[in-house]
């Protein structure tokens, strides 16, 4: 094909392609570079709910988990990936076919350990290769999936028990089958819509034998039930036609959850605990007679305790006799269940086990804190060090460089971390700052020592002084006339960017403290509904109290102070209200009456005071407790009076957290349970983020305004954050309506100077990315490109050229990164590397050109770089560094081009005598001059310890390396080895200038007497041009 | 002018017709770019490229010649460091520590052989090869709408174990043309990752268009651009520049391997 019917081509293609507006694009075709920063950690590691191997090959292991999806291993636990990472990350369960292990994966969403911070499901998805794609198969409002089993002989025939809806009644719960793989899905039990399907197991042995426990449970905001007249354990005999209810010595009256396995090697064993009205004939029950008639064996703690979180038994696959149970700590029977004993070491709360196929006393644990792995079935345990499934409550940073990000976690405290760090964000990098549930921790604004984070129900608040290594408990404590201090769960604390020193905290009253929490004011009435009816925690928990503070209600859950008048507050609680002061704390009016469409007592979650207007808020309503996953922002601009919905269609899922932009009012940022979405246009149309950022549910977000960074708190993938979002804010209509490339990014750059030795961390650990160091030159193109060629070049304010770059070509943003180098100067060649010669330039401050080559086309943008304010170099000691590394540049690319005369002659000379036979024996003595020559001059030897002495070649190309790499002034002692260098390379020179003048100059003429050409050189600036 | 109406026509087809095969995608990629017998004509290419990076330029010339035989030389300071070469007969690579030249491990040599007959791209010679090919549906790939094309190759054999050696394929839907590909890393703690290859600056070469950058890597890896500065088609390559220089043993070593072979060839007699 020729180029006019190309280009033809691309005429007629351009008639049917659009200018595109916002409206059309979806979010690959807009965000295209930009992706975000996953930087954990993992050390604390999150809630692992299920873990399923592969029945044959013990190297594969699959991890559902409470918020982060699922995750693959594929070298028998050393190493894991997240496979799930488009889909729901609240995962029931996962369920490996045993016909094609290899292939089909299932995965039930929806975890089914219901504490009141689990998240919702949405379906079960089905992959057909490996977990690299999956498919929704439907039951999508079955909220919970506890069970997926497979026929052993007919991949097609699955079963699933669904638990249902966790806030609410459900018509889905119940056992359902499918005979079509999935296309089709029959219920085939039931019992009613407040009693689910918590486990269904299959005899492996005989398919037509299924047992299903039901469990009858209801959370709310302010309570939690297990347990009731319908709660249940089920078995079939024939293939799931009819089931009976297999009871014979379970105790009588209310049960609550009962979990259930098989011994895989005897059929006829069975394991439950049961959940029960008497406590005593609670606890571990054994059949041998395959549920005929039932044993208690035991009611210890650990098989008692606190069954919505810990129904899960699991059997040894070979000794029917050996049984773990999941409990507060992991324990171990191996007399059938009689007796148990504590495992070793690990996060508490544990949720399942994995025996290894191959090596039984392998075991793995799901715990609140990852995943554990042993060789000695408990014994002594290690944690799994790339699981970042962290599960942050909330996020927070500071003002230092690098900025640090602060938060609390499900089950596993308070931290601080920096955002970036030598070598990336290590383990190490991460300080503890709080014990239990960590949730709300916040820097002090000027202060970088003192920081405040809290514990559950805020029953500790701590300032914590990191240099004296001393904690203080801050919390407000109930005075005089008061009634008890009602604090959530995730009790609301914040600081004011008006007065370092102040802290609010909200119980049921706004509390202010404008001396870091050593006195308290209370500055508001009680501003929730003080519901009587929702104030019962002690009795909450039903068969089994359960008076955690997890159901504190009736409290305050978000303080928002306006950044533009610290009079006006705002105030969200847990029980629906929306109260505003605009004097400070005098007066308070309840505004939750004026949203519209917003159902009564709905969560605020989150309100966002403007930083644009001092009457403008965004608040975000999260209905899930009561059932409602509607998602709900609106935002107001007159102190509340009147509200507008900002929610459109695009949006999937209930919202909790929300971000204005502070530079451009229009750039929206909503965080919901399954992922980010972004506004440029105000609200009026979302688009989901989904360059390398999961489906996750996002808690919190907050802005580092120095950076332009957006930090995520997820809560199941630890903190990502989408760094420097200034691109986002230039989007407008009208470069998206652009049919050119359009620059976009940064104008100036500072350039970051510290070096390390890089970092500590063993194979195996998670380590956070760091953002890039680079200038980042970012455009937009309306098309990706495709045909010919596109370059991004960088030249100096004289013209110099710098550097080529790889371009992007993607349609959407562009992101194309810029080390601030200029390109390594050419070396001589050799044999050996020159170690100096992996060092490029360091550019200085100044104004540069990119230049981006596009076809034809060219687009120019200027950039300007700068030094850090802070820096240990003075003006004059970089001065001198780039006079001393610029005249060592200049001085090895001449070495090169002399070794390059050095090598062409030589070439030229071999080629000549082997067309000339009868010259051989003169050529060949000047051949030989050459290449002695050259050995004096250049390395021989190898790479490794086989090497020569360093010649000139390597320790000119040394001395450049180190003065270069270093950005202050030489040492005197490197300006002498310079003058030494310089003198030998002189020398050098006069040497090559007499063979020239000799040998060479003999051959020469010889050349010319047989008429041959002269051997062709390159010129000097052909030879170190490194523009092509 | 006739071949210009058909490029049009091809060009039109994506526009008003949905009904798609993975052949048909494939054909008309194969025929935006050269068309088949051309493609077919091709007896080896030399590609001429480089990779820049943090102010780093690392030049390479790749070969592949129909007949299997392939060679990466990599140029840095004046050394010529040979990678992945085949000379019919042994598949090697130049050490970086002693720069002697070592033979593959018998895996990769195996899974190497595995892939001959493939050139110039599996995407002529997929059934020839035995390849099966199935549409998979549409993915946005770099911000415009692709066609995902599976493509089953020979098993790989990983740490002993046959495994599954699939490789997907996406076409710019507007163009037809092959913008990126994708396939499983198989071993190491990346396993089960993909690694991606992208496609652009497409440029003609004696009637056939290649793409003059790839662009490679995998999500949590990061992408190298290799830019490509010339395809030379049909290079005419001496046997010797593949060959593989043997082991870097003494003669006294290997008159010591050689003895037993000789004898035993003599016994066979």
């Amino acid at each position: 094909m020729k180029k006019l019917e190309l280009l033809l081509l691309f005429v007629l293609l351009s008639l049917f392609s659009f200018g595109q507006d916002v409206g059309l694009l979806d979010g690959k075709a807009l965000f295209g570079d930009m992706e975000a920063r996953h930087i954990g950690p993992a050390l604390m590691s999150g809630r692992v709910s299920d873990i399923e191997g592969h029945p044959k090959d013990p190297s594969v292991i699959y991890i559902g988990t409470a918020g982060g999806g699922v995750w693959k291993s594929m070298d028998g636990g050393l190493f894991f990936n997240p496979v799930f990472d488009k889909h729901c990350q609240s995962i029931g369960c996962v369920s490996v076919d045993p016909n094609r292990p290899d292939e089909v994966i299932w995965v039930g969403t929806g975890e089914v350990w219901t504490r009141n911070s689990t998240s919702v499901g949405d379906g079960i998805y089905k992959s057909t290769d490996g977990g690299q794609t999956w498919k929704n198969m439907g039951l999508k409002k079955s909220d919970r999936i506890s069970s997926i089993q497979i026929h052993p002989e007919n991949s097609d025939v699955v079963f699933v028990g669904v638990q249902g809806a966790l806030w609410g009644p459900s018509e889905e719960r119940g056992v359902y089958k499918t005979t079509d793989g999935g296309q089709t899905w029959e219920k085939i039990l039931g019992v009613d819509e407040n009693t689910g399907c918590s486990e269904l197991i299959m005899d492996k042995n005989n398919p037509n034998v299924m047992y299903a426990a039901f469990w009858e449970h209801r959370r709310t905001a302010w309570s939690f039930n297990s347990g009731g007249e319908k709660s249940a354990l089920y078995k079939t005999t024939n293939g799931g036609k009819t089931w009976k209810k297999i009871h014979s010595g379970f105790p009588k009256g209310k049960l609550g959850r009962i979990a259930i396995a098989i011994a895989p090697s005897n059929s006829n064993i069975l394991y439950a605990v049961v959940e029960s009205e008497d406590k005593k004939k609670s606890g571990m029950y054994r059949s041998d007679d395959a549920g005929k008639t039932w044993n208690h064996l035991n009611a210890d703690f650990n098989l008692t305790v606190r069954p919505f979180y810990f129904s899960r038994i699991v059997v040894h696959p070979k000794n029917p006799d050996i049984v773990a149970k999941a409990g507060l700590f992991g324990v171990l029977s191996r007399d059938g269940g009689k007796s148990f004993r504590q495992m070793g070491q690990m996060h508490a709360d544990i949720h399942d086990y994995w025996f290894d196929v191959a090596d039984t006393n392998k075991i793995f644990v799901a715990t609140d804190g990852g995943l554990y792995y042993s060789f000695n079935l408990g014994n002594t345990l290690e944690m799994v060090n790339n699981l970042p499934i962290s599960q942050f409550y909330h996020v927070s940073v500071d003002h230092q460089e690098p900025y640090n990000v602060y938060g609390g976690l499900q089950d596993n405290g308070s931290w601080y971390g920096p955002s970036s760090s030598p070598g990336g964000i290590e383990a190490r990098d991460w300080e503890t700052i709080g014990f239990g549930d960590g949730f709300r921790v916040y820097p002090h604004p000027k202060n970088p020592k003192i920081t405040y984070s809290e514990m559950q129900g805020a029953e500790m608040v701590w300032k914590y002084d990191s240099e004296a290594r001393q904690s203080k408990n801050i919390r407000p404590l109930r005075g005089k006339d008061d009634p008890k201090l009602r604090f959530n769960w995730n009790a609301a604390i914040t600081t004011s960017v008006h007065h370092p020193d102040r802290v609010y905290m909200g119980s049921q009253f706004l509390h202010i403290s404008n001396d870091m929490g050593n006195t308290w004011k209370k500055i508001s009435p009680d501003l929730t509904t003080n519901d009587p009816e929702k104030l019962n925690q002690e009795n909450s928990g039903g068969l089994s109290k359960d008076n955690s503070g997890a159901e504190n209600h009736c409290t305050i859950f978000t303080i928002a102070e306006s950044p533009l008048d610290e009079r006006v507050i705002w105030v969200g609680t847990d029980d629906g209200n929306v109260q505003i002061t605009k004097d400070g704390g005098k007066t308070w009016t309840n505004v939750v009456k004026n949203i519209p469409d917003l159902p009564k007592n709905t969560w605020c979650y989150h309100i966002e005071a403007s930083h644009f207007d001092k009457g403008t808020a965004y608040a975000v309503f999260d209905g899930h407790t009561k059932n409602d996953k509607t998602t709900y922002c609106y935002k107001t601009t007159d102190f509340g009076k009147t509200w507008k919905s900002i929610v459109t269609a695009d949006v999937y899922g209930f919202a909790r957290s929300f971000q204005e932009d502070n530079v451009n009012p229009n750039l929206l940022f909503l965080g919901t349970e399954f992922g980010l979405y972004i506004s440029l246009n105000g609200g009026k149309k979302w688009v989901k983020f989904e360059n390398n950022m999961p489906a996750v549910a996002i808690h919190y977000l907050d802005l580092q305004k120095e950076t332009g960074d957006l930090v995520m708190a997820t809560h199941g993938r630890g903190v990502i954050i989408l760094d420097d979002i200034s691109p986002l804010r230039k989007l407008t209509p009208e470069v998206l309506q652009s049919d050119k490339l359009v620059f976009l990014g940064k104008k100036t750059f500072v350039m970051p100077e510290e070096t390390s030795f890089g970092g500590t961390s063993t194979p195996t650990q998670f380590v956070g990315d760091n953002p890039p160091r680079s200038a980042k030159i970012v455009y937009y193109l309306p098309k990706r490109h495709i045909f010919g060629k596109m370059k991004v070049k960088v030249y100096d304010e004289e013209g110099n050229f710098m550097t080529l770059l790889e371009g992007g070509k993607k349609k959407g943003l562009n992101f194309v990164y810029w080390s601030f180098h200029k390109m390594m100067p050419k070396i001589a060649s050799g044999a050996t590397f020159a170690r100096g010669g992996f060092v490029a330039p360091s550019v200085p401050a100044g104004m540069y050109t990119v230049r981006i080559e596009k076809g034809k086309d060219v687009f120019e943008t200027k950039i300007e770089t700068k030094y850090p304010e802070k820096s240990v170099f003075t003006l004059e000691e970089r001065a001198k560094q780039q006079e001393i590394a610029g005249k060592l540049y200049k001085m090895v690319e001449d070495f090169a081009y002399l070794v390059y005369r050095l090598d062409t002659y030589v070439s030229h000379a071999k080629m000549t005598a082997n067309k000339h036979p009868e010259y051989k024996e003169p050529i060949e003595k000047m051949i030989k001059e050459l290449e002695a020559f050259k050995k004096e001059i250049v390395k021989q030897g190898d790479n490794y310890v086989g090497g020569g002495e360093d010649k000139l070649r390597e320790k000119m190309a040394e001395i450049y390396g180190e003065v270069t790499g270093y950005l202050g002034a030489p040492t005197q002692n490197q300006m002498d080895n310079i003058a030494l260098i310089e003198k030998e390379f002189e020398e050098v020179k006069k040497k090559l200038k007499e063979i020239e003048q000799g040998e060479f100059k003999k051959y020469l003429d010889l050349l010319k007497r047989l008429n041959i050409p002269y051997p062709k050189l390159k010129t000097y600036e052909e030879f170190v041009d490194k523009t092509k | 002018m006739k071949k210009v109406t058909f490029i049009l026509s091809l060009a039109l087809v994506p526009l008003f017709s949905t009904a798609q095969t993975a052949e048909d995608i494939i054909a008309k990629c194969v025929e935006v770019t050269g068309g088949e017998e051309n493609w077919n004509k091709l007896e080896g290419q030399k590609m001429k490229a480089k990779m820049t990076t943090n102010g780093m330029e690392i030049g390479m010339e790749m070969l592949q010649m129909k007949d299997g035989r392939t060679a990466t030389v990599i140029r840095f300071q004046g050394m010529e460091l040979k990678q992945n070469v085949y000379d019919g007969e042994t598949l090697w690579n130049t050490n970086f520590m002693n720069m002697k030249p070592e033979k593959a491990d018998s895996e990769t040599f195996e899974n190497f052989k595995r892939t001959l007959g493939e050139y110039p791209s599996p995407l002529i010679t997929y059934k020839k090869m035995g390849y099966e090919v199935k549409l998979e549906g549409d993915e946005n790939v770099d911000g415009v709408e692709a066609y995902k094309v599976k493509m089953i190759k020979k098993p790989l054999l990983v740490d002993g174990k046959e495994e599954k050696n699939i490789t997907y394929y996406f076409f710019d839907k507007e163009t037809g043309v092959l913008i990126m590909t994708a396939q499983e890393i198989s071993s190491g703690k990346m396993k089960g990752k993909m690694a991606k290859t992208f496609f652009s600056d497409y440029d003609e070469v004696d009637g056939l268009y290649f793409p003059f950058s790839m662009k490679m890597g995998a999500d949590d890896a990061g992408y190298q651009e290799i830019t490509i500065e010339s395809y030379e088609l049909n290079p005419q390559v001496e046997d010797s520049f593949f060959a593989y220089p043997g082991d870097d043993k003494d003669e006294e070593e290997k008159v010591k391997e050689e003895e037993p072979k000789k004898k035993k060839k003599k016994s066979r007699k």
